[in-house]
Formats: structure tokens, C-alpha cells, sequence
């Protein structure tokens, strides 16, 4: 007996555990309910009485130094596995893409932005129509009859009458004919601001587009400054540009306002950048006042504007306009915000 | 508009840099969009005279020229057609830089080389390339009285000069020439510009021209001024007038003819000149042609003017178009003997009318449809005269007319200091004001009670309110100096419109779902339209920009059909797009904002290709309709209306959402026809939502109220039902919500299967019915009378028979 588990040990010890299948009957051989040292043990009781305890101990280190010889190669094989795989599905390797996300145009993340600043500046917003009449788009905003943004050359007409402008129909070129509704349907104060899209009758090219987007303001009350308009401008500026921007304003005309203003801001190095135009502004025209039936003496106001497409383009440093419309998955991808 | 620095000089003292005076201009409002340089970078560039010219042996186009540069010859090879031996031209010597850039934007180095193998030392020039003009039809052939040798800036008396671009604003047309811009300088600097007009003539000299003037039109011409020159000897300027208008850009013509265009660009007013001796009568009629004629224009092009227009004529026919340009048949040219000028103050709306008619915008139309000023006819024809008659050896006759029946008053505007200090929020002294006023030449004095009045020159037709005069004072003052507010005024910002935020929750919510947002075109063409709604619904634009965008669109499924096949010959192979935006239809009744129009915000949810692109995991999946189906759902459900929603099956490929009866969106597979005209293959999915329709019973954030979560775990019964195959899910599952009991939760179909052991037209629908009572563990037992109804309710609605 004692021989034979001399030789059983033996060829425990020298046994060839290099792979999975070996171990696996090295498991089977000896190990299983049916293998070498189950068998051996189950032989004791046959054994004469004084051997019993000595094969008993033998037995049992033989087992612990299978289990022990099993467990040893086994954790052995493992760890030469794991830069090994057995199946795809463990492959932690193999390249993704990322993942197909829901997101914002990046005109829509822009206008976010503008409005979010104005929210701080206490304005609320207005909607109003992109197809518009006559009245709010020229005549209550000061447009003389013979202004050339009333020639079909500029702006799209919908309906044209030979003799009464007044039933002209037009796709807005501007969202200032919100400001109008707003300020016939309400009594000042007033403080909102008025995002949109606008129509120009402009041939499709890298720097024109038949359509655009607007975002105006208008602030009425009494007392208002064009003090008090051109620090909301600066907050403005110092807020979607950063606080270090240099500006300056300058006088333009428009015809719903007077006294007008252009904002420029410095755009590139100190040496070699330029002054960019960012947006129009005023003080609103007595005449508006007078067209939406408010007393230009008892209330006073500013109004300004901004294309949110060029803002946007500025921004992202976009240099035609078309790819904002075509909606190239590879262009919406880059702003997944 | 251009400006030339060294001109503008001639009327103000003044050291500012030509950056300097830019910069100033911008913040007066006279925005300078850019500057250019004139007559620089010409050293090395000389008089040439050419004594001979052969042809090049290896190039038909080119010339060989033999050149004498005073104290030398070379051979230059030249391609111009105009080169002639004999002439004198410019040349740039070898080692000599071009001032103009190359396409290249790098500026041209002159060197000695070979042009097809013959030797070249020097370039003749044309007038571009020395950036004296913009001619490129030649090389630039000069007057034969300068010396070969001579350098060219010398020959030619140019100085360096810096020409200004100013984008002007149409409210100030007195800027329009340099005395204008002048004048805005001299007010910043607060000094006197120098007037280059005599002042208004001698009342005592007769105006006795033999030469009748009518004005018939009086409406569109208040005032006519009548100069004669006699004995007139025309031919080229003097250096320093051809100077002057080539540094704007003008081609220099003859002395007559260039001294209209220099006093038009000194002083603002347009004025003609005719060869008298050519004129009928002679006399000079202004008045409308009642008929349509056709005339002959000066750049010699025949016109076909309509009727009503207001003309110049003789006694016999029209001799020029008034105020736009004047006609051929009495044009000035080298045997013009005579000259009478013409300084006319025309009606600015006629004049626009007519030039946007003709499709003809000159220099003189410009600024007579913006308003010259009525003061300055008289002054601007005196000096116009003078000039041609010291530069032509003429004689001026010292009579003239000036025909003035319509001589309206000056403005007379009140401002109120208090009301601008609070307009501007500035704190000026009334003085001050004035003061500003004043150096602007807007007469202005302090009346009784502090208000001052100011009378308002010729020159400023833009100025008839106390604004205008705020703005004068303001822009005057700088509005970069308007103190910060000390004190914000408190504003109660109102409560955001319930329409914004419920489109922004709608917005946030399309990206959470996996939507990228899409901008697409609001026209389209009228094929396209015609694809999703009939003609009697769609709006046109009278003057579209092109026949591809003619039609305001009525749905936003155009615009992402155009996205996706835009997207899908790019290889695209998923699309999951939303736009929020307007539609457009015409209505018999009251529209949305405009009568007629309805136009609503909608909401699109499109989808094409696969949910799951293939890769090791397995084969692509696609997009299915309940892919849609389910979005849509968690849009309703966002909103609160999932109880309130009617769901209508249109037919198979579409559904219809209702509330009250009105459909609110609908999903769909889109028509293969319709998709085909895209060029798409594969099926494409679409849901449209009316958000004006829902915003109003929409459930706002802030009303939502909390449901205790239930404390105890729900009960999940599988049932299958075989029926027939004819028969939907959908009604099955409406009999089987009807009859079970209130704590049946959710259902849902986990499986649907066909095969023949079912037996023939059968199919077999298992659904997972998930229970849950709110205060009990629910078991076995007290779900099973409720699945028991349900079985009955389904055997006898429709012969379904429970699968074991």
C-alpha cells in the first residue's frame, strides 16, 4: 500500500499540467468521485486494522497535495490567459464607436446662449410670425414707402398690391415686427427679447442665404438711456465674448430708431485682428412710439439686433453659411452639446 | 464712396494720420470699411519712350521694344496691343517692386530675364499695375512732353496718398463728397473748414443769359442754374485735377468734363455739362415726356426711357435724362466751343424712380435721390464754371440764371436739453449743446426758457425732429463717452410666455430621446411642395430668389427628406433627426397671426437606416415604426395627455394622435412613392406634431402632482391567445383593458407567432398582463378571476382560444 502511494505521489508531482485539457485529466484521473485518490481511500476499511490510521494519513496528504498541485497549476494557466481570450464576447479590446447622442443644432446652441444672457438681464421672450404684414414690417417701423428693403429686389413678397401697401404680405426680414406686436398688445414696461427666423430675397452662396436668424431686443419704460443701452450691449459682449473684450460702439442709421448705433467687437490679435460689426442698436423712433399708440414723451426706449447665424459662425469659426442648412451628420456631429 | 486723405486736406488743417482720421470718421458715423493706398511704391518707375517695335520671333502676342530710359536703352518684351513706337510710357526698371499685389497677394519684383528667349529689362505698365486706375485694356500711354529718364511720380505730380472706403448711411447724403466728410472732421477738431466756392453771387449782375429756362415740372425740379463759357479750348486736365479723380477711381476725360465729376465729388452736386452750340433754340425746357422714347446716353447705349420721365430739353428734343445722364446728341468733345453748365436741384423720389427703372445708378443719380442740398446750386455751378474757364482758357459770362420758383424755408427744430440729457443719459450743459451744434454749421441758439433752436441748413435734409438733432449731438460727443449708468433702473421681469418654455421642454426633450436637431429650408420648390400638399393650400413668393425655394413649406417632412438623401449619398447609414419650425398653409377663414395663413410650430421626428449598425455583436437592426411609435408615446406621456390622447389607426402604415376630436400628430411610414423621389430605398419613418394645437392642454411642470410610489411588488400573468389572423393586437388589447379589473397595470405582447400546428389563418398572441394593488402583496389567487374575464371577454368578442 504504502508503494503504491509513494507512486501515486510521484506521478502527481510530474505530472504535465500545461493546458486546460491536461488539467482536465489530471482532474478526472485523480481528483473525481471515481479517480485514483477516491479509490485508494475507499480501499482503508479493507486494510488490516493497524495500518488503517498510517494509510488514513497518507491518503489524505496525498489528496491535499493533488488538490494543492491542481489548484496551483490552475490558477497558473489563468493567469497566462488573461491576455488571451477564449471568445469575442471577452475581447475588451475591440474598438467602439461613440454613441449616436441626441443633440442641439449649433444655431439653436448659440441662441441658447444669447437668450440665457438676456434671461439674466431680466428681458422675457416674444414670438411672433414669419409671414408678415405690411403694417409691422415697414410702415409702424418707419420705413418710408419708397425704402428699397420694400423693393422686390431685397425682400419676399407674398402679396403685392399695385396701390395700397398696406395689404402687402412679406416673409419678415427682420424680427423687429415682433417688437410692434408686443408693444400694441402690452403697456410699458416692456423688456424682451424676440429670437426668430428672417427672409432676404439673397441668391444661396458661401456668404449669403435666402434665410436666417435673428434675435432682437426691445426695452421700453420711462427713463430709459441710450446710457443704459449701450451697458447692456457691454454686459452683453463681456458675457458671450468673455470679460477681457475690447469694443467700441459708433453711429448708423436705421430708420426705427434715432439715435442708431453698430457695435463692433476686436476679433483675432491685437496686431492684425480687426473690428467686427456684431449687432445694431437705437434708441426706438418717435414715430414707432406713435405707431403703436405709446407717448414718445412720456416713454422712452431702446431696441437692438443680432444674426444668430453669423454670431454662430464667428463662434465656430464656420465660413459658409450653406453648411448650417444642409445638415451633414459629420457637422452636426462636432457640436454634440 | 471714396475719399482721398490729400484732397480732404485741402479743406481742414488738420495733423491727424490718415489711421487717425479713419478712425475718427468711423466713430462720426461715417464708417471707413477700408483703406487703399495711391500712387505709392513708384520708385523706380520711369518715362520710357519707345523707339522701336519688331515682332518677337518666338511668340505672335508678344513685341519686342526698344525703350530709351533717358540715360540708357533696353529691350523690353511687351504683350499689349496699343504699344506703338514713339510713345511714352511707364516703365519699372529692373530692382523696381510693383506697388499693386498679385494674384498671389505677394508684390511683383522687376528683374532682368527671358521671355521665350528674348532678353527683357523692365516692364511697360498699365494703369492697374502702378495703381493709378483701373484700365488693364493696354499699357498706359502718357503725354508726350515729359522726358524719358524722368521718374514717373515726378512726370506725373502724384503724392502718396491714402483713399479711404466709406460705407455711407442713407440719412446723410451731405456726406457724399469731400466738404461733407470735411466738415464732420472739422467739428471734432473744432475748427473752420475752408469752402472752396465763392460766396453767393453779386445780386447787382443781371440775370440776363440769352438763354430761356422753363420749368414745367415744378414738383420734381425746384431749382435750375444756367452757366455759359465761351471760347472754350477742351482738352487733357492739369496733372493735379487727373490726379484727384484717378486716386477715387474716376478716369480722367477732358478738362470740361472733369471738372463736373471733380466739383460733384468736392461738393455733392451733380452737374452737366452740354455743348451749347449743339442745343436748339437755344433754350432749356424741363419737363415730363408724356411718352415712352428712346435716347441715346452718353456711354452711348440707347435707352428706352418710360413715359413720365423728367427730361432736359431743348427747343426741339430731349438732351439729357434729368439728373441720371446726360445725351450723346450733346455731349462735349474736343470741338466744343461752348459750354453751359448745368446745376439743378431734382426731387429725390423722381430721380429713384427713374433710376431703378432704367437699372442705372451713377454718381449724379446717387446723390440726387438721397437729396442734395437746394443752398449749394448756385455756389457749386459758379465754381464748376470758374474752374473750366481757368483750365480751358474760356471766358465766363458773368450773367447767369437761377431759375428757383419752389425755395421752401429752412427747418426750424426746438431742442430740449433736459430731454436730451435724458435720452443720451448724459448731463450737458445747454451751451454745450449748442455749442455742438454749432460746429456741426447747424445755426443754434439758446431761446427763452433754455430750449435751444436750431435752423437747419440746406446740406442736412435728413434733420427735421428734436431726435434727429439728439443724435446730431450725440454722435458729435462721442457715444463711446456716455457715462456708465450710476443706477439700474429695477425692472419686475415678467413670467416667461407659456408657449416658450413648453417649446423648449419639447426641444430638450427630442435631443434626450436620441434626436439630432436639424435647421432646415422654409421655401421650397414647387414640385417639391406639390409632393406633400395640394396647390390650393400652398403660399408662393411673388419674386423668388430661385425655382428652388419658391413655396413656404406646409409640412417639415420636405426639409428632412432632403436631409436624409443629403445624408445618405454620403454614406450615411443612420438618421435620427427632429426640427422644430413653422409651417405654412392657407386658410379660407381667420388665420393663426395673419388672415388667411395659418402657420404653426411643428415638431418632426424623422427616422431612416438602422438602430443598430452591424458589427461583431451581430447584423444590423433597423428603425421600425415602433421605434416612432414608442417616441411618441414618451412625448405624450411628457406632456400628460397619455389618458386624453384618441390613437386612430389610419391604416397600416399609419397612426393618428387626437385630443378632442383634432388631430394633434401622426405617425407614419412614408409612401414609397414619395420616398423614391428622395432616392430612398429604405423605408422612411416620420411623426409630425402639431405643438399649437397641444400647448394649451399640455400639463405644465410646475402642475404635476406626486403618486405614492406602491409599497408592494407588482404580479406578472403570460397568457397566449390563438386567433384569427385577421384580428389586431391593438383590439385585443383594448377588450382585454375593458374587462380586467382595476389592478391590471401594464400590458404588453411579448410574443406573436404563425404556424400551421395553430391550424390555417391563425396566429397566436402572448401577452404579459403585469398587475398591482396598492395594498396588498397580490398572488395566484388574486389575479386568476381577473384573467378569467378576460378570457371569456376575448373568446366571445373574438374566438380566441387560451394556448396552453
Amino acid at each position: 500500500m504504502k508503494e503504491h502511494i509513494e507512486k501515486v505521489k510521484k506521478e502527481i508531482e510530474s505530472a504535465d499540467l500545461q493546458d486546460e485539457e491536461s488539467l482536465e485529466a489530471f482532474r478526472l484521473h485523480y481528483l473525481s468521485r471515481k479517480g485514483v485518490v477516491q479509490s485508494l481511500l475507499a480501499t482503508i476499511g479493507s486494510l488490516p486494522e493497524e495500518q488503517r490510521a498510517t494509510a488514513g494519513k497518507q491518503l489524505n496528504l496525498l489528496k491535499k497535495i493533488a488538490n494543492d498541485r491542481f489548484n496551483d497549476a490552475k490558477s497558473l494557466l489563468n493567469e497566462g490567459n488573461k491576455s488571451r481570450v477564449q471568445s469575442a464576447s471577452e475581447d475588451i479590446t475591440i474598438p467602439v464607436q461613440p454613441a449616436w447622442t441626441g443633440s442641439f443644432h449649433p444655431l439653436t446652441q448659440t441662441l441658447e446662449e444669447m437668450k440665457q444672457i438676456f434671461l439674466r438681464l431680466g428681458f422675457d421672450i416674444s414670438d411672433g410670425p414669419e409671414v408678415e404684414d405690411d403694417f409691422h414690417n415697414f410702415t409702424a417701423l418707419n420705413f418710408p414707402p419708397e425704402h428699397p428693403a420694400r423693393d422686390m429686389q431685397d425682400t419676399f413678397f407674398i402679396r403685392k398690391s399695385e396701390r395700397k401697401e398696406e395689404e402687402d404680405l412679406v416673409l419678415r426680414t427682420h424680427t423687429s415686427p415682433v417688437q410692434i406686436r408686443l408693444m400694441k398688445e402690452t403697456r410699458p414696461p416692456v423688456r424682451s427679447v424676440m429670437p426668430g427666423r428672417v427672409f432676404r430675397n439673397e441668391a444661396v452662396t458661401a456668404k449669403s442665404y435666402f434665410q436666417f436668424n435673428q434675435m432682437e431686443g426691445l426695452s421700453v419704460g420711462e427713463n430709459i438711456s441710450m446710457g443704459e443701452l449701450i451697458e447692456t450691449l457691454v454686459m452683453f459682449a463681456r458675457m458671450m465674448y468673455g470679460s477681457s473684450v475690447q469694443y467700441r460702439v459708433r453711429p448708423s442709421f436705421f430708420p426705427f430708431t434715432e439715435p442708431s448705433l453698430e457695435m463692433d467687437v476686436w476679433w483675432g490679435p491685437t496686431k492684425g485682428g480687426q473690428w467686427l460689426e456684431i449687432l445694431g442698436a437705437g434708441m426706438v423712433d418717435p414715430n414707432v412710439f406713435e405707431a403703436v399708440g405709446y407717448d414718445p414723451e412720456k416713454v422712452s426706449g431702446f431696441a437692438f439686433g443680432m444674426g444668430v447665424d453669423r454670431i454662430a459662425m464667428l463662434r465656430y469659426g464656420i465660413n459658409d453659411i450653406r453648411v448650417l442648412y444642409e445638415n451633414d451628420v459629420r457637422f452636426l456631429n462636432q457640436f454634440p452639446g | 464712396m471714396k475719399i482721398s486723405y490729400n484732397w480732404l486736406k485741402q479743406y481742414i488743417d488738420t495733423d491727424l494720420s490718415p489711421e487717425e482720421v479713419a478712425n475718427r470718421l468711423t466713430l462720426l458715423g461715417l464708417e471707413v470699411e477700408g483703406s487703399e493706398p495711391f500712387g505709392n511704391g513708384m520708385d523706380g518707375v520711369v518715362v520710357g519712350e519707345i523707339l522701336e517695335v519688331n515682332s518677337h520671333p518666338n511668340a505672335d502676342k508678344l513685341k519686342l521694344c526698344r525703350v530709351d530710359l533717358g540715360d540708357h536703352e533696353v529691350q523690353i518684351v511687351c504683350g499689349a496691343d496699343n504699344v506703338r513706337s514713339g510713345q511714352k510710357v511707364p516703365v519699372a526698371t529692373t530692382g523696381s517692386v510693383l506697388p499693386v499685389p498679385g494674384p498671389d497677394g505677394k508684390r511683383f519684383n522687376i528683374r532682368k530675364t527671358k521671355l521665350r528667349g528674348e532678353l527683357s529689362e523692365g516692364m511697360i505698365c498699365a494703369e492697374d499695375e502702378l495703381n493709378l486706375g483701373d484700365d488693364h485694356s493696354g499699357i498706359m500711354v502718357l503725354d508726350k512732353e515729359y522726358k524719358a529718364g524722368t521718374q514717373l511720380s515726378d512726370a506725373l505730380q502724384i503724392k502718396p496718398d491714402t483713399v479711404f472706403e466709406i460705407a455711407l448711411t442713407p440719412n446723410r447724403p451731405d456726406a457724399s463728397c469731400h466738404v461733407g466728410v470735411a466738415r464732420d472732421l472739422a467739428a471734432w477738431l473744432d475748427r473752420k473748414i475752408k469752402h472752396p466756392y465763392p460766396e453767393e453771387p453779386d445780386p447787382a449782375v443781371k440775370q440776363d443769359l440769352q438763354l430761356p429756362v422753363t420749368i414745367h415740372d415744378r414738383s420734381q425740379c425746384h431749382r435750375y442754374v444756367a452757366r455759359i463759357i465761351r471760347n472754350v479750348t477742351v482738352g487733357p486736365s492739369p496733372h493735379w485735377l487727373r490726379n484727384r479723380l484717378r486716386s477715387i477711381g474716376l478716369r480722367p476725360i477732358n478738362n470740361v468734363v472733369d471738372v463736373t465729376n471733380y466739383v460733384l465729388h468736392e461738393l455733392g452736386q451733380p452737374l452737366h455739362a452740354f455743348d451749347l452750340d449743339l442745343l436748339s433754340g437755344p433754350a432749356i425746357d424741363v419737363r415730363s415726356l408724356s411718352n415712352e422714347i428712346t435716347f441715346r446716353t452718353l456711354d452711348k447705349v440707347e435707352r428706352n426711357v418710360p413715359a413720365g420721365t423728367l427730361f432736359i430739353c431743348d427747343s426741339e428734343k430731349p438732351v439729357a435724362i434729368a439728373g441720371i445722364m446726360g445725351g450723346l446728341n450733346s455731349e462735349v468733345s474736343d470741338g466744343t466751343r461752348t459750354v453751359l453748365l448745368e446745376s439743378a436741384w431734382f426731387h429725390p423720389p423722381s430721380i429713384r424712380k427713374t433710376s431703378k427703372k432704367l437699372a442705372l445708378q451713377t454718381d449724379s443719380s446717387y446723390r440726387f435721390e438721397r437729396g442734395v442740398d437746394p443752398e449749394l446750386t448756385h455756389k457749386a455751378a459758379a465754381r464748376a464754371a470758374e474752374l473750366i474757364a481757368e483750365l480751358s482758357g474760356g471766358e465766363l459770362l458773368p450773367e447767369y440764371t437761377d431759375c428757383h420758383p419752389v425755395k421752401p424755408p429752412r427747418n426750424q427744430v426746438q431742442l430740449r436739453p433736459q430731454k436730451l440729457n435724458g435720452l443720451l443719459g448724459t448731463s450737458l450743459e445747454t451751451v454745450e449743446i449748442s455749442d455742438l451744434l454749432n460746429r456741426l454749421d447747424i445755426p443754434s441758439g439758446i431761446v427763452n426758457g433754455g430750449v435751444i433752436q436750431s435752423e437747419i441748413p440746406g446740406f442736412r435734409p435728413d434733420i427735421s425732429r428734436e431726435a434727429d438733432l439728439i443724435e446730431e449731438v450725440g454722435r458729435l460727443y462721442d457715444y463711446n463717452r456716455i457715462p456708465k449708468p450710476t443706477s439700474t433702473p429695477f425692472f419686475t421681469p415678467g413670467e416667461l410666455s407659456g408657449k416658450e418654455i413648453f417649446k423648449e421642454r419639447i426641444r430638450t426633450f427630442s435631443a434626450r430621446l436620441g434626436y439630432k436637431e436639424i435647421a432646415t429650408d422654409s421655401l421650397l420648390s414647387r414640385d417639391e411642395a406639390s409632393l406633400f400638399s395640394d396647390e390650393e393650400q400652398q403660399i408662393h413668393t411673388l419674386n423668388p430668389v430661385s425655382a428652388e425655394a419658391t413655396t413656404l413649406r406646409t409640412t417639415l417632412a420636405a426639409g428632412f427628406l432632403k436631409s436624409v438623401q443629403y445624408n445618405v449619398n454620403r454614406n450615411a447609414n443612420r438618421l435620427k433627426f427632429f426640427e422644430i419650425g413653422h409651417a405654412f398653409r392657407k386658410k379660407m377663414n381667420k388665420g393663426t397671426w395673419i388672415d388667411g395663413i395659418e402657420e404653426h410650430t411643428w415638431l418632426l421626428f424623422g427616422l431612416w437606416g438602422d438602430r443598430k449598425e452591424e458589427d461583431w455583436r451581430g447584423g444590423p437592426e433597423p428603425f421600425t415604426i415602433f421605434d416612432l411609435k414608442q417616441d411618441i408615446e414618451s412625448l405624450i406621456h411628457l406632456i400628460g395627455l397619455s389618458d386624453k390622447t384618441e390613437r386612430v389607426t389610419e391604416n397600416r402604415d399609419c397612426i393618428l394622435y387626437k385630443l378632442n376630436g383634432k388631430t394633434f400628430a401622426r405617425i407614419e411610414v412614408m409612401a414609397p412613392k414619395l420616398s423614391n423621389k428622395y432616392d430612398l430605398e429604405r423605408p422612411v419613418m416620420i411623426a409630425e406634431t402639431d405643438l399649437d394645437v397641444i400647448i394649451e392642454s399640455s400639463l405644465l411642470p410646475g402642475s404635476r402632482r406626486f403618486t405614492p410610489v406602491p409599497k408592494f411588488p407588482s404580479f406578472s400573468y403570460d397568457a397566449a391567445f390563438i386567433v384569427d389572423n385577421d384580428i389586431n393586437s391593438g383590439e385585443l388589447t383594448e377588450c382585454i383593458q375593458e374587462h380586467a379589473g382595476s389592478i391590471l397595470q401594464n400590458i404588453e405582447v411579448f410574443d406573436i407567432y404563425e404556424g400551421d400546428n395553430l391550424g390555417r389563418g391563425k396566429k397566436s398572441v402572448a401577452f404579459r398582463l403585469t398587475f398591482l394593488d396598492r395594498v396588498k402583496t397580490l398572488n395566484i389567487k388574486d389575479v386568476e378571476p381577473e384573467v378569467n374575464r378576460v378570457v371569456k371577454a376575448l373568446k366571445s368578442k373574438f374566438g380566441a382560444r387560451l394556448r396552453s
